[in-house]
């Protein structure tokens, strides 16, 4: 469905135009601080007014418990099977022991995971989340991800984020929020490497997002296959599971042929698929085995390679460089 | 100088040798104005929250009759309450007019206003985040209420303090609805005003007295009970 949203009294004006939300999909708001993203959302689950008549299960940007139980407030407004479904959520999450302490106890991270397992246990058709992992630690934030798609299930989700790899872990789809205007929207993997404009450009960055399969663990890090092309990152993948990999195009560096692998575990060689001129830097699409790779690179070094359509490269990606989510 | 000593040592002497009489008045003192607080509280702190949280027509209204009630001169209350009770007025039939009754009735009247508008006033001061968070639960109207009023649990504990600090020291409503008849509706503000009139101080400042030594226990007993001190 296409939603249109405005909300005047705020400064910059929201004015949303045909914001697109797919049923079964999770779209991630992304957008720079102060860009309208939490009245938009607020808009959404109806705690504004102006939005859509429908239901959605919402959970708020600042995690608050009330004065209370811990196991009382993650019983609000849930029936009984749904706070039996929220007590497993939350024991997943480590809470499980904490239930019947007093929720003034608890650190923000941990308000934040009863929150998360509270608004998953709803069963309205849509879910809203606000910067659902900004609270959580960093080394925490994939398994928490991990359970909020799996507690999304098919539902159609709307997740708030400023954040490139919680909008990585978490979105199906991506609509980019500018001073209250909507910027781009489209699958993630697309809009994160081909920003339309120079301004989403800014604010997003130029990324590759690809899907593929966990096929080794080394430490910290981790190997993807993504169709032909193996993929080393730091990130705690299960072998044999669906993963995301996730790098800017500015941390691609294109190597001469030849050129001595020094530090830089990901080498693919391929060909210049298309150039795009981005006034200060160039983008490159660089096709590796049927993957494609998004490059920055400068129109300086464009030059000095002489790189045009259909050259062949060797494009290069320190491990350090890429991370490797799970989930699909 | 002489003349205050005096006054002082007279008050002492009326509280030592205190028989039945002035513990009686203590007594209906306490009772009607317990009795009044709690009604207040019951009717004005589910009032407030709807005040607060609630968005349905005549609030505004309702909000301003708060803010009137808050500060409504208890003779006026006490006033319209004895034309109403009045042997000829609307409700003459009932036979309150002069009962402990009726001045429970006028100091509910008293009450309940303020108990709404300081819990209403507190829940309103939550703040933004526990607010969003309410909304987001999807609970009932009665529940949200109810979640609210707990979270502003110390907001209640002043309603009670400031509903039992109004009534317990008010004597307008009270001595018209009541007419400080002797062993029936005296209380201990409308016998401060008749030994008064009686150029009796000794034994007016022994019931003044008394009256702060209650209401500095009430609202020191409600403080711990709210988790937090004026």
């Amino acid at each position: 469905m296409r939603v249109s949203l405005r909300y005047p009294s705020r400064d910059p004006v929201l004015d949303v135009e045909g914001l697109e939300l797919i049923e079964g999909r999770r779209t991630v708001v992304f957008g720079p601080n102060g860009a309208g993203k939490t009245t938009l959302v607020r808009l959404l689950a109806g705690t504004l007014p102006g939005g859509p008549e429908w239901e959605c299960a919402y959970l708020p940007q600042t995690p608050h418990l009330f004065r209370g139980g811990t196991g009382w407030n993650l019983g609000l407004g849930l029936d009984a099977r749904q706070s039996a479904r929220a007590t497993e959520l939350a024991a997943r999450l480590g809470m499980g022991d904490r239930l019947s302490e007093p929720a003034a106890l608890l650190s923000g991270g941990e308000r934040q995971r009863i929150a998360v397992a509270r608004v998953l246990a709803r069963q309205e058709p849509w879910v809203l989340l606000d910067e659902p992992l900004a609270p959580i630690d960093a080394e925490d934030r994939a398994a928490v991800a991990k359970l909020i798609a799996e507690g999304v299930g098919d539902r159609g989700a709307v997740i708030v984020t400023h954040d490139l790899e919680t909008a990585a872990a978490l979105g199906t789809h991506m609509a980019v929020l500018v001073e209250g205007r909507l910027r781009q929207q489209g699958p993630l993997g697309e809009v994160l490497s081909h920003p339309s404009d120079s301004r989403v450009a800014g604010v997003v960055g130029v990324s590759n997002l690809w899907e593929g399969v966990g096929v080794a663990r080394m430490g910290s890090f981790a190997a993807a296959m993504v169709g032909s092309v193996q993929v080393w990152g730091v990130g705690n993948i299960e072998v044999g599971t669906p993963c995301r990999v996730l790098f800017r195009g500015e941390s691609v560096a294109m190597l001469g042929a030849g050129e001595g692998s020094g530090s830089v575990r990901n080498r693919w060689a391929g060909r210049v698929a298309e150039v795009r001129q981005g006034g200060r830097w160039v983008e490159l699409e660089v096709d590796v085995g049927g993957v494609e790779v998004t490059a920055v690179i400068t129109p300086g070094a464009m030059d000095e390679m002489g790189l045009e359509i259909g050259s062949t490269v060797v494009t290069g990606v320190k491990a350090s460089a890429v991370r490797l989510l799970p989930g699909g | 100088m002489e003349f205050l000593w005096g006054v002082l040592a007279d008050a002492v002497e009326v509280l030592s040798r205190a028989g039945p009489e002035l513990w009686m008045v203590v007594a209906l003192t306490l009772a009607v104005s317990a009795a009044s607080t709690g009604i207040g509280v019951l009717l004005g702190v589910p009032l407030g929250a709807a005040l607060a949280l609630g968005r349905f027509r005549g609030r505004g209204v309702l909000r301003l009759a708060v803010s009137v009630g808050m500060g409504f001169p208890p003779v006026l209350a006490g006033l319209l309450l004895l034309l109403v009770f009045w042997r000829s007025g609307p409700l003459g039939g009932l036979g309150l007019i002069f009962t402990p009754t009726a001045m429970v009735i006028a100091q509910v009247v008293l009450a309940t206003p303020v108990a709404a508008g300081v819990v209403s006033g507190s829940i309103r001061g939550l703040g933004m985040v526990p607010m969003e968070q309410l909304a987001a639960l999807r609970l009932g109207r009665v529940a949200r209420g109810m979640v609210a009023v707990r979270e502003a649990r110390a907001g209640v504990a002043t309603a009670v303090a400031a509903s039992f600090g109004r009534v317990v020291a008010e004597v307008g409503a009270v001595l018209v609805v009541g007419g400080n008849i002797v062993g029936e509706t005296r209380v201990l503000t409308t016998l401060i005003v008749e030994e008064s009139r009686q150029a009796r101080f000794g034994a007016a400042v022994a019931a003044g007295a008394v009256l702060l030594v209650i209401a500095l226990v009430v609202n020191v007993a409600v403080g711990r009970l709210g988790g937090d001190g004026p």
